[in-house]
């Protein structure tokens, strides 16, 4: 494991990396393949997502790795289901702005249930009920208002998104109720909640991408195909993709 | 009065349900499940099923996993179409060299993603007809162990018909279409190598004969 002065060297020396990527990418054109993959901004992001992996292997996976190897999996999951129940009025807003008042109810019956007899979230009594939890966010809902996804971006800290997602996670943040409630430590507990969002979700795909990372010819493309599909996928609320779409294999 | 009425009503309505008799005479037989539905609900057990067999060694296993899948996969088909727009560029006989690496490959990496599903249980739910030969099968896994009420991952295959035989092009885990994946990443591979397909084929092999291997 490294030490913390050693992951601040191989950080500082990542981004003094990026700066000087950026700033020869800045100059070139993209090239025929960037364009094709909807990636104008390749080179850069490539430069952004090298920086983003020196941080995941140097900060996140060892926080990970005590995470795991300190709490409990009953632990773990708990503090998922509190983070998705706290995500309940966003996925509800995003139901109802996406015209499914159906899945607009089971949230809002999944936010009365758990938030009672599952203690705060802590608990998922809903979904052993036969209420399966679901998640929507801003961005999803402007794919369904189809305003186009933009160009691919990485960015930094934060992974693959795109312009459309971004504003998606602005208007997120904007629509929060718990960025709502006055309190004097507010920053900390808005940071505090996004420290925890990226744990938990990283922790949930930690092995997933351990293998696709293990298994890839081109990580970055990889990383790049995988964030399009499961956006779309998302977008649809897990339909198949219409059969129109597929390329003629 | 009421029963003269109603007669003639009554007559019709026989008349009408012999009328309707072919009808109905055919329609389970217009609700057969296709044959890729029927390609998939008899083979893809079978797949997990050997990578969840614990009589066997990992060597076992994925000697009996390759011949499973070759047997069931369009592996060329793939292959070829995985190269995109250089697959025009190749030569022959580096089209024919990169087929043999993708299918070490193909074997290896199919095994690794299908072992964590290898517990579980599928279950066909539809299928739709893209074109005359193209299927899409609709599945979903189902966890026996999961009492958290997560929703079953949904899988997806694509089948194609063309020779009367059913083969494998694709599958989709919760979205994701393996072929497209692959397809973004090789030319994605070659687009930084100046199209050159044989250094795309050592990479293969050298990831395949990794992808063998435990992990750390």
């Amino acid at each position: 494991m490294r030490s913390p002065r050693q992951a601040i060297r191989t950080l500082l020396l990542g981004l003094c990396t990026l700066a000087v990527s950026l700033a020869v990418s800045a100059c070139a054109a993209p090239s025929p393949q960037a364009l094709a993959a909807n990636d104008p901004l390749e080179p850069t992001n490539r430069a952004i997502f090298q920086v983003n992996r020196l941080w995941d292997r140097c900060c996140l996976v060892p926080t990970l790795e005590r995470y795991r190897a300190w709490v409990p999996a009953g632990g773990r999951r708990a503090i998922h289901n509190f983070l998705g129940n706290l995500s309940g009025p966003i996925t509800l807003v995003n139901d109802i702005a996406q015209g499914e008042p159906d899945r607009g109810g089971q949230t809002a019956e999944r936010f009365v249930i758990n938030s009672t007899l599952g203690l705060g979230g802590l608990f998922d009594p809903a979904g052993r009920w036969g209420i399966p939890p679901h998640s929507e966010d801003m961005g999803q809902t402007f794919g369904v208002w189809g305003i186009n996804e933009g160009p691919y971006l990485m960015i930094p800290l934060l992974g693959p998104s795109n312009p459309r997602d971004v504003a998606g996670i602005t208007a997120n943040v904007l629509l929060d109720p718990t960025n709502l409630i006055p309190m004097k430590q507010h920053l900390w507990w808005a940071s505090f909640h996004q420290y925890m969002v990226l744990i938990d979700l990283r922790s949930q795909t930690l092995d997933t991408l351990r293998e696709v990372e293990r298994s890839s010819v081109d990580y970055y493309a990889s990383m790049r195909s995988l964030y399009r599909q499961v956006r779309a996928e998302q977008i649809r609320n897990g339909k198949p993709a219409p059969a129109k779409d597929l390329p003629d294999l | 009065m009421r029963l003269t009425m109603s007669l003639p009503l009554i007559r019709r309505a026989v008349l009408g349900l012999l009328a309707c008799a072919p009808l109905l005479a055919a329609g389970p037989a217009a609700a057969a499940p296709d044959p890729a539905a029927t390609f998939v609900n008899d083979n893809i057990q079978k797949g997990l099923q050997i990578l969840n067999d614990k009589q066997l060694s990992q060597a076992q296993k994925r000697e009996e996993f390759e011949h499973f899948l070759l047997g069931l996969v369009d592996v060329r088909r793939i292959a070829v179409f995985t190269l995109g727009q250089y697959r025009r560029t190749a030569s022959p006989a580096d089209v024919d060299a990169f087929v043999a690496a993708f299918r070490n490959y193909a074997v290896a990496a199919y095994q690794s993603y299908f072992a964590r599903y290898s517990s579980q249980t599928l279950k066909v739910t539809g299928s739709t007809q893209r074109a005359p030969t193209d299927y899409i099968v609709t599945s979903e896994m189902i966890d026996p162990n999961d009492s958290g009420g997560k929703p079953p991952l949904e899988v997806d295959f694509r089948v194609r018909t063309d020779t009367g035989k059913p083969v494998l092009v694709d599958v989709a885990v919760a979205g994701v279409w393996l072929s497209l994946e692959q397809r973004d990443q090789f030319t994605a591979f070659l687009g930084q190598n100046n199209g050159n397909v044989r250094a795309l084929i050592a990479h293969l092999s050298d990831l395949a004969q990794n992808l063998g291997k435990p992990t750390q």
